[in-house]
């Protein structure tokens, strides 16, 4: 079976009618194609930087505050000169994109654009028809950034033809390869504000290290049918960095919380010279941690909400054992000191030299993120800053 | 339990009381007798008007009962125009003409050409404000106040209703990347104190008979501090007290639904509270805030799911203001709020059924005195309503919607243009849109002779029951999540309204819905509208772009010092209104937004 189709949806800066774009993303990941949700209020930089990075067939822009045919025209312009013409760019306007201004964007690249009284049928019929095929291979990749997004796709793509499956496996088979970033693995249960706390992260890290480049490989489920919302983007403020190179996996049918691929590609973006690879698992449940200990993951990170209901559920939580940093995020909920204490209590049976951090992961300059982000960066700061310079 | 839990007691109270006084109506002769007495002579207190054929009319028409229980269940529950609980009006007359001649004495005697007269101009000196109010912006500051100017022509009162482009609503200066195809979009282009000063040329910004609204919410303490510092460069610092006007600044329904938030929701409010302290103490005819139900509407939410919200959001402001110590009676009053007027049959009575729970809750959990219990409203017909197909039904879609808005006895009112699914109206279109209002309320004899004609049917009644009692139950889930605060992090109100969007569109979809043109009595052709476009030329926008590099150069040592204070009174937690005000004068939109990001956080969208 053929990969699932992977567009990019946005609506553009200074505008933040996500009605509709809502409405069609769940049709499109209803009728199996991968979804990359930017969400609103995007600039055209951050939308060509992510559909180059998720090596998207082509990027569907929502908008419905004007300005459309600039902004279309610049996001067309910005791929081509990215060496990405390839990625190509649809939308709709509702009544605000005239026929006339229809006319014009085709005649500056745009591919099509649905009107007022489009169904949703017609929409995924057209994304399904046009946007299947996959890239053609071209002689050589512009950028850095392009070229390793082209060998994720590989990567995937090949996994996915191939049924081949890693899924007995968990990360961590070290591979021979050279390696030189600091791999760092987030798991938790859903709506534990792990995208947040990564983004906060991401922040700090970009403003201690003026040159340092960070890569994160994110996970979403795929839904029955194939598709999927990778929707981490849309909340990540920080991460919208041209220093930040961000992937996001569907499951693609995998149980665990991450993708057949995820072990290949986490090695690439191992071997690519970031000085830390972020990867981030689907919100998961009690079962065992998806890294191994002492395999390409350095040091694995597990997020949880305050709510986790009763004692006894802390007993069945295997990820508690072998996590080398628990953060309990949210701590601003009621709940948290209970939480607090009682992980504390179950961490210590471990008798490992475990950390506990309380975060308040969604607070600007949150003390919590603070002391975890010393707790990651601290230990490898000197050495790394070390290693630039002579390089 | 949080101040809502206790609107909802206090609700459920009120009408145990309204019913008691029924039963004690018909069980205490002398109760009952004091009813009759009292319901007679408002009767007989009600002057006479005559139409233009001479036909007689009450200016206040009541329903024809005589019998204590029911005297005492509407004077209760419903209440008088203008008395508590304010179902049927927050003011005692509305929309009514000027009566030049008219007679005292009971309603129902032979009206007799030789009685008494006497002449009346209303509830003051001055004549009551007309409630048409036109939203309108676009491009540069100087062509929207042409606008303005086009618009009030013929209006004794100045009420401008001013719409601003995507940048400004982002607090986003002109010149920042990416944003210059939309300088001038749909609304006009704010990025300084001069361009304030343009926008409102030519008005007297400190007469009574002026008021500028504001439609903006994520930057508006930024914004209120500009237009101040514009009302003072203009008329002098003594004019600050006597600005009348609204700035919408609801944050809430921003998270909930329109995604226009710049800081972290917290700071957002935390900015907020320090406008309405300021304003409510330095500007006392200023409505520093306008509790919005229009733009959650518009994003879909059902209608009752729209009064639940903006409702309950009200609670939430009125619960932070009073921890911050300003007296209920003093920001009570200040309030005010916008819906949206639609279509569904909810919208016979929404606006009666929300003004009705914000009187009780105000009153009995909040203690505010009569006039912080009036819910004061401005009502927009549904943009969501209007569609690009046959856009001409458009006509009949929005004067509709104004019939039912004024049957809910809004304060005033916008009437969307016919072409707005295409773009920003055009002046042929809104010459029309305001006309609806003029047709139906100075042409018609509908609401211009008689309060109440076409309050409390059967069917409206019905409509009332059921709606107050859909939002108490979104009341209580609320308050079952931990108040409005905690409903709003946790997205409940988001993802409530992007269903009920959802099962909308699916309705038009299968064709439940019937949309005319559209999916019913559909012609088969989509010819496209020949419809002039208000599109801002590149030039204005390379105007726009200038005068604000200009502007930045010449106040950049000034401007820096400004925002330095400015951080240094966020950081210390103090009312920093006053600091944003002297920012306002020497600091871009832009400039003051991203100083303020820097300290407080810039807002994490929800999806």
């Amino acid at each position: 079976m053929a990969s699932p189709i992977r567009i990019l949806t946005a609506v553009p800066i200074c505008d933040g009618h996500d009605s509709a774009i809502n409405t069609i993303n769940l049709e499109f990941i209803r009728h199996g194609v991968e979804v990359i949700y930017l969400g609103y209020h995007r600039s055209v930089g951050d939308i060509v930087r992510a559909a180059i990075q998720e090596d998207v067939r082509a990027i569907g822009i929502s908008s419905y505050n004007g300005g459309h045919i600039e902004f279309f025209a610049e996001v067309v312009d910005l791929l081509r000169k990215r060496g990405a013409s390839d990625i190509k760019v649809f939308g709709g306007g509702g009544g605000t994109i005239t026929h006339d201004d229809a006319v014009t964007m085709r005649r500056k690249g745009v591919d099509q654009i649905f009107f007022a009284g489009t169904s949703l049928a017609e929409m995924t019929d057209y994304v399904r028809k046009n946007y299947d095929k996959p890239r053609k291979t071209q002689s050589r990749a512009k950028s850095w950034d392009l070229e390793l997004a082209w060998k994720l796709t590989e990567i995937e793509d090949g996994l996915s033809k191939s049924k081949r499956s890693t899924s007995k496996k968990t990360i961590g088979n070290r591979q021979s390869a050279i390696r030189n970033a600091k791999v760092i693995g987030f798991t938790g249960p859903g709506g534990a504000g792990k995208t947040t706390l990564i983004d906060e992260l991401v922040l700090r890290f970009l403003n201690q290290d003026p040159k340092g480049r960070i890569a994160i490989l994110s996970h979403d489920p795929s839904v029955v049918g194939e598709g999927a919302l990778l929707g981490d983007r849309a909340t990540m403020i920080n991460s919208q960095d041209d220093r930040v190179f961000m992937r996001s996996m569907a499951t693609r049918g995998q149980a665990g919380g991450l993708s057949p691929a995820t072990h290949d590609c986490l090695a690439l973006l191992a071997q690519s010279n970031f000085d830390y690879v972020i990867i981030e698992t689907v919100g998961t449940g009690q079962e065992a941690m998806p890294f191994r200990k002492n395999g390409i993951v350095d040091l694995t990170v597990l997020v949880m909400n305050p709510d986790y209901g009763s004692r006894l559920q802390l007993q069945k939580i295997v990820m508690l054992d072998l996590a080398d940093i628990v953060v309990v995020n949210k701590s601003d909920l009621q709940r948290a000191r209970t939480a607090h204490s009682e992980i504390e209590q179950r961490l210590e049976q471990n008798r490992r030299d475990q950390r506990l951090i309380d975060t308040v992961a969604k607070r600007h300059r949150d003390p919590g993120v603070d002391r975890l982000f010393d707790l990651i960066y601290g230990g490898e700061q000197s050495q790394r800053g070390k290693a630039r310079n002579k390089s | 339990m949080s101040k809502l839990g206790q609107v909802v007691e206090a609700v459920e109270k009120y009408n145990r009381f309204v019913l008691d006084q029924v039963k004690r109506a018909r069980s205490d002769q002398k109760f009952g007798r004091e009813l009759i007495n009292r319901w007679n002579e408002t009767r007989a207190k009600t002057p006479v008007t005559h139409t233009p054929t001479g036909l007689p009319l009450p200016r206040l028409a009541l329903p024809e009962i005589d019998e204590p229980g029911e005297i005492a269940r509407y004077l209760f529950g419903e209440g008088l125009p203008g008395e508590f609980p304010f179902l049927n009006g927050a003011y005692r007359e509305m929309y009514l003409e000027p009566v030049r001649e008219i007679e005292t004495g009971s309603y129902g005697k032979r009206a007799s050409s030789s009685g008494p007269k006497e002449k009346e101009s209303g509830d003051g000196a001055r004549p009551p404000e007309e409630p048409t109010r036109l939203f309108s912006g676009l491009m540069l500051a100087e062509d929207t106040n042409e606008r303005f100017h086009y618009l009030t022509q013929h209006q004794r009162t100045h009420r401008l209703s001013t719409a601003f482009d995507g940048p400004t609503l982002y607090g986003i200066d002109s010149d920042a990347d990416g944003v210059f195809g939309k300088i001038g979009e749909g609304g006009v282009a704010i990025d300084t104190v001069e361009d304030m000063v343009r926008l409102y040329d030519g008005f007297d910004l400190g007469s009574p008979n002026f008021s500028a609204s504001m439609t903006i919410s994520g930057p508006a303490p930024i914004i209120m501090a500009m237009y101040i510092a514009a009302a003072k460069r203009r008329f002098g610092p003594k004019v600050v007290p006597k600005l009348r006007g609204t700035v919408q600044a609801d944050i809430f329904k921003e998270v909930q639904a329109q995604n226009e938030t710049i800081f972290p929701i917290e700071a957002s409010l935390r900015f907020l509270t320090d406008m309405v302290e300021f304003t409510t103490r330095e500007m006392p005819r200023w409505y520093p805030i306008s509790i919005s139900g229009y733009h959650i509407g518009e994003a879909g939410s059902t209608p009752v799911q729209q009064a639940a919200y903006t409702l309950s959001n009200g609670f939430a402001y009125a619960e932070m203001f009073a921890a911050r110590g300003i007296p209920v009676d003093q920001f009570g009053p200040r309030l005010s709020f916008f819906l949206d007027c639609g279509l569904d049959a909810e919208y016979i009575a929404l606006a009666r059924v929300s003004r009705r729970i914000w009187a009780i809750g105000m009153r009995d959990a909040f203690d505010a005195g009569p006039r912080g219990q009036l819910f004061k409203l401005h009502t927009q017909t549904s943009g969501r309503s209007l569609i690009a197909a046959e856009f001409k039904n458009n006509l009949t879609r929005t004067a509709a919607e104004l019939m039912l808005a004024y049957m809910n006895a809004t304060n005033s009112c916008h009437s969307n243009s016919a072409d707005e699914p295409f773009t920003t109206p055009s002046e042929e279109w809104i010459r029309l849109a305001a006309h609806g209002q003029a047709i139906i309320l100075e042409e018609s004899g509908i609401f211009k002779h008689t309060m109440n004609m076409l309050s409390g049917s059967p069917g409206m009644k019905a409509v009332e029951r059921a709606v107050e009692a859909a939002v108490l139950a979104e009341f209580r889930e609320i308050e079952r999540l931990g108040g409005v605060l905690a409903a709003v992090e946790d997205r409940f109100q988001r993802s409530q309204i992007q269903n009920a969007a959802h099962r909308y569109e699916q309705q038009i979809y299968d064709g439940t819905r019937p949309i005319i043109g559209l999916n019913k009595y559909r012609n088969g052709e989509d010819d496209a509208p020949e419809i002039k476009l208000a599109r801002t030329p590149r030039k204005k926008q390379q105007l726009q772009v200038d005068r604000l590099v200009k502007f930045k150069k010449n106040n950049a040592e000034k401007a820096k010092r400004a925002l330095d204070k400015l951080v240094d009174a966020v950081e210390r937690g103090e009312n920093c209104f006053p600091a944003l005000l002297e920012a306002a004068e020497v600091s871009s939109l832009g400039q003051i937004t991203g100083r303020l990001q820097e300290v407080v956080g810039r807002f994490r969208p929800m999806v």
